[in-house]
């Protein structure tokens, strides 16, 4: 297994200053952040709070009647806890209203759903609160794409979307997350029983090893197996990789004209800033 | 000569040059208000650095009249700052000017342009050829542009040129946060520690703060000394304006103690140059 130890009170100097420049550089004071209760959204809210100040936080808590409800309590818990704005927003009736009609619902279809009411949820708050939507995706996330496209990953910023999650889990500790929800394991609760490490096919340590031997390091899939991991997951991981490329993207443009978006319109995201 | 230089850590705002230009003036106040004699900002000080496309809208001329207002303190005070070049010839490229007592002394185009990984210089810029020294009030300066500082064949050329001080303007965003300090950060220090002592100059790095597109440039400006002392450090990640007296006596108590330069034969190094370019097709 490879080493991700790093040093955490620069990440976290470096990410609280990143923070305070995005939102104030994009001419705001405050960000909502959709907090379930998960390690990656309470983090993000610990990072906020310190950037912003609590009186600029705001957490939405937003639970679906299948939701594991002691997620709603560490949601709240740590809004209290922190001292941040919070409120909730059971998304049990708006979803089932939609559910009712469709006949054959699949749990990716329902969990989609799920994600994507609480995206819209959010950047609707974000309005009334005249603030940025945070982004939780960390970047085992955003690497393997295994998170909904303009669901959760819908953000304005990604401020944790370097940090692999077993970095997620040291520098939760160094944060004084609390232990239980350091502990529990990591899950999108989008049904029942649902755990990133049973969907994934293997723990974490070793879901990140392999993609920091493939992407930070560059070594090939074989190079991979060849130190001995699972060639089953490995496989499995870098299909995931490529075949999600397109969330990392933006929708490709049939191009004719001198200049075209995306491809050599060129002008930075902080332009202005 | 003592000299007093004002290092002027700065985030400026991509690609907004009159706020920009604002900001200038306010560092060149406070670094006159502190009676410095020279002040430096970092690459593309005027414009902001991942600017893309938008270089090209954001160029200017040297002689331009934009400069005006700067020009004016200049009267007071040497400035040197990075802008994105529109040159006669009528490329765009990535360069530094200093001025003093309202005239241009320098304008140097940066050489090494990286590209690749998160870096796209050469696809948007074009790139410089001359490394130079010029004669300021307090001596013999060179410029150069934050990459460059990692060739020491550049600094090579500044020392073969008998310059006494390098202005070394950067934008380099943090990487490597594994260590105490980011690792940028160590190469840094390291690649100035070893400049500074083998060639007998003094380096002033400017580096600049803030965040674009998610590149945070990490600071950590100082000024490194023939005799390897490490001045005015502003720290990292914040906006900051420092300040370093330079002693130039150090060059001489230097040269004297580690006569390196008294052995330095540039015919040898232009006849090995000339035979491994021939061998090379001119090609590294």
């Amino acid at each position: 297994m490879e080493n991700f130890r790093l040093n955490y009170e620069l990440v976290k100097k470096f990410i609280i200053e990143f923070i305070k420049e995005e939102v104030h550089s994009n001419g705001f004071n405050r960000c909502v952040v959709g907090l379930s209760g998960g390690l990656d959204s309470v983090l993000v809210a610990y990072l906020s709070k310190e950037a912003l100040g609590k009186e600029n936080v705001k957490a939405i808590i937003m639970p679906y009647k299948t939701s594991n409800p002691a997620s709603k309590e560490d949601a709240l818990a740590t809004a209290t806890h922190l001292g941040i704005l919070y409120e909730t927003i059971d998304i049990t009736k708006i979803a089932d209203a939609y559910f009712k009609k469709e006949k054959e619902m699949t749990n990716i279809r329902m969990g989609n759903f799920l994600a994507r009411t609480r995206m819209s949820i959010l950047f609707d708050k974000s309005r009334e609160f005249k603030a940025l939507v945070m982004g939780t995706s960390n970047k085992s996330e955003l690497i393997l794409g295994y998170s909904t496209w303009y669901g959760d990953m819908a953000a304005s910023l990604y401020p944790i979307g370097d940090l692999y999650k077993t970095q997620i889990f040291e520098f939760a500790q160094f944060m004084q997350i609390p232990e239980k929800i350091i502990a529990k394991k990591p899950s999108a609760d989008l049904w029942p029983g649902q755990t990133d490490e049973k969907e994934l096919g293997a723990k974490y340590i070793q879901i990140d090893s392999i993609l920091t031997l493939y992407v930070d390091q560059r070594k090939t899939k074989d190079e991979i197996i060849a130190m001995g991991y699972s060639q089953k997951i490995v496989e499995s991981l870098l299909n995931r990789i490529k075949k999600n490329q397109f969330k990392r993207t933006l929708p490709p443009v049939a191009k004719f004209s001198p200049r075209t978006f995306g491809l050599d319109f060129l002008y930075p995201h902080d332009l202005g800033k | 000569m003592k000299v007093k230089i004002a290092l002027a850590q700065i985030n400026p705002l991509l690609g907004d040059i009159e706020k920009n230009r604002e900001k200038h003036l306010e560092f060149i106040g406070k670094a006159i208000e502190n009676n410095a004699q020279i002040i430096v900002f970092p690459e593309l000080s005027i414009t902001g650095y991942r600017l893309k496309d938008f270089a090209m809208e954001v160029a200017l001329p040297a002689d331009s009249n934009f400069f005006n207002p700067i020009l004016k303190q200049s009267k007071k005070i040497d400035i040197a700052f990075g802008f994105v070049e529109r040159g006669s010839d009528s490329n765009v490229y990535n360069s530094a000017m200093y001025i003093e007592n309202q005239s241009i002394k320098s304008v140097y185009r940066k050489i090494y342009l990286p590209t690749h990984g998160m870096f796209q210089e050469l696809r948007f810029m074009g790139r410089g050829e001359k490394v130079t020294t010029f004669k300021t009030k307090y001596g013999n300066f060179s410029m150069l542009i934050c990459r460059d500082l990692f060739h020491p064949s550049l600094l090579f050329l500044t020392y073969a040129q008998k310059t006494d001080v390098v202005l070394g303007m950067s934008n380099m965003p943090l990487r490597g946060v594994t260590g105490e300090k980011p690792a940028i950060q160590e190469t840094v220090e390291k690649a100035i520690d070893t400049y500074t002592n083998f060639f007998s100059q003094f380096i002033v790095f400017v580096n600049r703060v803030g965040f674009e597109d998610g590149l945070g440039f990490y600071g950590g400006s100082f000024v490194g000394t023939p005799l390897g002392k490490k001045l005015a450090f502003a720290g990292i990640l914040q906006e900051k304006l420092t300040f370093a007296t330079i002693d130039l006596e150090e060059i001489y108590k230097k040269r004297q103690l580690f006569p390196l330069a008294r052995e330095e034969d540039l015919n040898i190094v232009q006849n090995n140059l000339s035979r491994i370019l021939e061998e090379n097709y001119g090609k590294f």
